[in-house]
């Protein structure tokens, strides 16, 4: 090389090494936070469009009604089914926050749902399809009115005749039929459409943000991830939701933790867990989410082309797929719980020991596979014969002690028990049920594998193909 | 080409295969000492025996090469369709908990090293016997024995020859590990979980890792080594599996057996070594047909099964007959 030409080469290089050592130590992570308001009608003083509170406040009007369907002293309780329905189906002002309350050090911002978004309620936006899951052919809405009544009759949310854990059974299922399904079959699907909001229109006349910032920003919210969750591990934003870790929650510092922005819900959760295992859903689902909010804002309040719109639908494919995921690792992880259960119970009725607890823990975990497996029925898209077996596999309940199960339900809505399956056989079922799950969504994390060591064990004895002779 | 080299040549270098380089030295070192210190030969006539232009490079030693190349092509294309262990593993252990209604565990009251232990012996045994019976059966059923002629038509032994086999029998060999490996290890880890691992040198099972050390090879080569009659009664030895492929007819029938001969010596079919004359190896009285050909190799055993099966066949409704108008 010539000697004029190596300084200024020299240079480029340095330069070009400086810029990525600094980009790279001190780079923002990136947040979901702050977009510039692009809506070109909107002429407030508002800078940022970002915008989905409603969505924080059905979390936690969420978190509240399953810590009410645990309050049940065993008798029917009207007073508590009214306070639950009013967290379900209710819009009016004055609900508390019951969870996530502030908790020693971890304090949270806001004592009362108000304080987040006003008149929002759960049963407006409740998945209104069949819930061939759950027996009685009800809708979704019917479901939860359902068990809310149920649940204020039952003692700490638990029927023992029937095996069903209602905080549990309620929280899994709303998990899905109210944020999965609005977002992954609303927000994510139709409202992605190009007359369906658009983005060269604000969502609605007067808002600040346009059509397709909203749709977007909605479905982020049900969701549930902080907005900083790309700055957290899988085990920070875990310990979040377990107020467990106030310094990495209050990311703006201010010594309080923002419900809207700062805490870990719902699926976000779930997302954690599995990730704590390896996985990347969490970041997966919030880069998405990011990378498409960042792609609406720079179409300027102009309406998305064609070429724009189809970026937009991959990321809200990514967001579908690895979500589906999400759930179907929960699904996966208490289908081998209720397995461990079932052995355990085996073991205590064998020395007649007192089962009690037991059976109280196999139920929860039931209740969460259930919830998880309806959850995944409310996406708007038909499992087909996969979601058949499912079901079939695990059935309206528990296997219970005598060999009993949820039938049905009677004319005077009352759950039935019969038959006579064993729970050896139940457990059968566990192990299909994991392996069907494990096929049909190619999941990674699969927390309590029932049969991952005989996987392993199977690989040690090598390949069982021989083309050899003796 | 890649993949087809990608296919075969790993097993030099994979020690759960007869063919790991380590066992063919660990044979070589045998059979030079076996030729020295038994035979009493010289150490150049040991190695002209060893390596011998026949033993290598004889139409019967092409023929188990080409064998072996062509069917690593065939086994890739099968392999998606056999019976998989993981299918067996997961119906086992489906069917137990069916059985005992639940899965008692009694993996607390024995310690570690026994389970394991007893796992990779059970595996090793079960194995061993597996192919007795299915060796067995590709000799005294024709429709099996017109298939694994094939590897009888060897008229020299070399480690290669192990190879010499007719996609059908392979087909047979994968279904009977897959039922081996998947009865085992569903049944070991239903009753003990994870405590049960294979013991194992260099990623291969102890006992299959000891029988190939000591000279597996030698099964299929010019040197026959002999052990000491008692131990010919459980341990089979080269020599025995020689006489297994001699064409004399009091050997026909004899020696099933892999790793061990008791299962020969229980069921009637064993036949001790004997300090004798090098044996003739290949088929007595079926000369009609070239079997180092491709023809003879692939398309003859199919063309002798189904007269075999037409035969059969052709026998039932003539019985059925015989039955009406008796």
């Amino acid at each position: 090389m010539k000697k004029s030409l190596m300084r200024p080469t020299l240079t480029i290089v340095i330069l070009i090494a400086t810029s990525l050592i600094f980009g790279c130590v001190f780079a923002k992570p990136e947040m979901y936070s702050s977009f510039p308001v692009t809506e070109k009608s909107y002429s407030g003083s508002k800078k940022d469009s970002t915008s989905y509170t409603g969505q924080m406040a059905r979390h936690v009007l969420h978190n509240s009604l399953k810590k009410l369907a645990g309050k049940g002293n065993g008798k029917p309780n009207s007073a508590l089914k009214a306070k639950m329905l009013s967290y379900y189906s209710g819009k009016d002002a004055g609900r508390e926050i019951i969870d996530p309350t502030s908790k020693g050090d971890f304090k949270i911002k806001q004592t009362m749902v108000d304080q987040i978004s006003k008149g929002k309620n759960l049963k407006g936006k409740t998945y209104k399809g069949i819930i061939n899951g759950f027996p009685g052919q009800m809708t979704g809405p019917e479901v939860f009115e359902f068990m809310i009544d149920k649940a204020s009759s039952a003692k700490k949310g638990f029927d023992p005749l029937t095996g069903y854990n209602y905080p549990q059974l309620i929280s899994k299922f709303m998990m899905g039929a109210v944020f999965y399904s609005q977002a992954v079959d609303n927000y994510l699907d139709e409202k992605l459409a190009v007359d369906n909001k658009p983005n060269n229109k604000p969502y609605k006349k007067g808002k600040h943000y346009t059509g397709k910032e909203h749709v977007w920003d909605e479905a982020f919210g049900y969701f549930g991830a902080p907005a900083h969750a790309m700055a957290l591990s899988a085990k920070q934003a875990y310990g979040i939701a377990k107020k467990k870790d106030m310094k990495v929650a209050d990311a703006n510092g201010d010594g309080a933790v923002d419900l809207y922005t700062e805490m870990t819900f719902a699926h976000a959760y779930y997302a954690a867990d599995s990730d704590k295992t390896g996985t990347k859903y969490m970041h997966t689902i919030v880069g998405a989410f990011i990378k498409g909010r960042q792609l609406i804002t720079d179409a300027n309040g102009a309406a998305l082309t064609d070429q724009q719109r189809a970026k937009l639908m991959g990321y809200a494919k990514t967001i579908k797929t690895n979500w589906a995921k999400v759930i179907a690792e929960a699904a996966f992880k208490y289908a081998g719980s209720c397995y461990k259960d079932l052995e355990k119970l085996r073991t205590i009725v064998e020395s007649n020991g007192d089962a009690s607890k037991a059976f109280a823990a196999y139920g929860k975990h039931w209740g969460e596979l259930k919830g998880f497996l309806m959850a995944l029925e409310t996406s708007g898209r038909d499992l087909g014969e996969a979601g058949v077996r499912m079901n079939r596999l695990v059935g309206f309940g528990p296997v219970l002690l005598g060999g009993g199960q949820v039938t049905g339900i009677d004319s005077n809505g009352n759950l039935q028990t019969g038959g006579n399956r064993s729970m050896g056989e139940y457990q059968v079922h566990m192990i299909k049920l994991q392996k069907l799950l494990g096929d049909t969504f190619d999941l990674k994390a699969r927390k309590n594998d029932v049969t991952s060591n005989m996987a392993g064990l199977l690989e040690t004895l090598g390949s069982s193909l021989a083309a050899e002779n003796d | 080409m890649q993949l087809w080299i990608g296919e075969w040549l790993p097993a030099f270098f994979n020690p759960q295969k007869r063919i790991f380089w380590g066992y063919l030295l660990s044979s070589l070192v045998i059979a030079l000492l076996w030729l020295r210190l038994v035979d009493k030969t010289t150490i150049f006539s040991s190695a002209k025996r060893i390596f011998d232009r026949q033993v290598w490079i004889s139409r019967s030693a092409m023929a188990d090469y080409k064998v072996m190349l062509i069917n690593t092509m065939l086994m890739l294309l099968v392999s998606p369709k056999i019976l998989a262990k993981a299918t067996v593993a997961y119906l086992v252990f489906d069917s137990m908990h069916m059985l005992f209604d639940g899965r008692p565990y009694i993996s607390s009251i024995l310690p570690q090293w026994f389970i394991a232990f007893s796992f990779t012996l059970f595996l090793f045994l079960l194995d061993d016997f597996a192919r007795y019976w299915l060796h067995r059966w590709l000799h005294k059923v024709p429709i099996l024995w017109s298939f694994h002629k094939v590897h009888h038509s060897a008229t020299v032994l070399n480690p290669f020859t192990v190879f010499r086999t007719h996609p059908v029998e392979a087909i047979l060999f994968s279904i009977r590990s897959a039922l081996v490996q998947g009865i085992t290890a569903a049944v070991f880890f239903f009753f003990f979980g994870d405590q049960v691992t294979l013991m194992m040198v260099l990623g291969a099972s102890i006992f299959t890792f000891a029988f190939n050390l000591l000279g597996s090879n030698l099964r299929h080569s010019p040197v026959s080594v002999r052990y000491w009659k008692t131990l010919e009664l459980i341990l089979m030895s080269p020599a025995q599996h020689h006489i297994h492929h001699s064409t004399a007819k009091e050997h026909i029938d004899k020696n099933f057996g892999v790793a061990l001969s008791v299962w020969d010596w229980m069921f009637g079919s064993l036949s001790l070594s004997k300090n004798e004359d090098q044996l003739r190896f290949g088929l007595s009285g079926e000369q009609s047909f070239d079997y180092h050909s491709l023809k003879g190799l692939y398309l003859v055993p199919f063309q002798q099964a189904a007269g075999l099966f037409l035969r059969l066949f052709s026998r039932i409704p003539l019985s059925i007959y015989q039955k009406h108008s008796a």
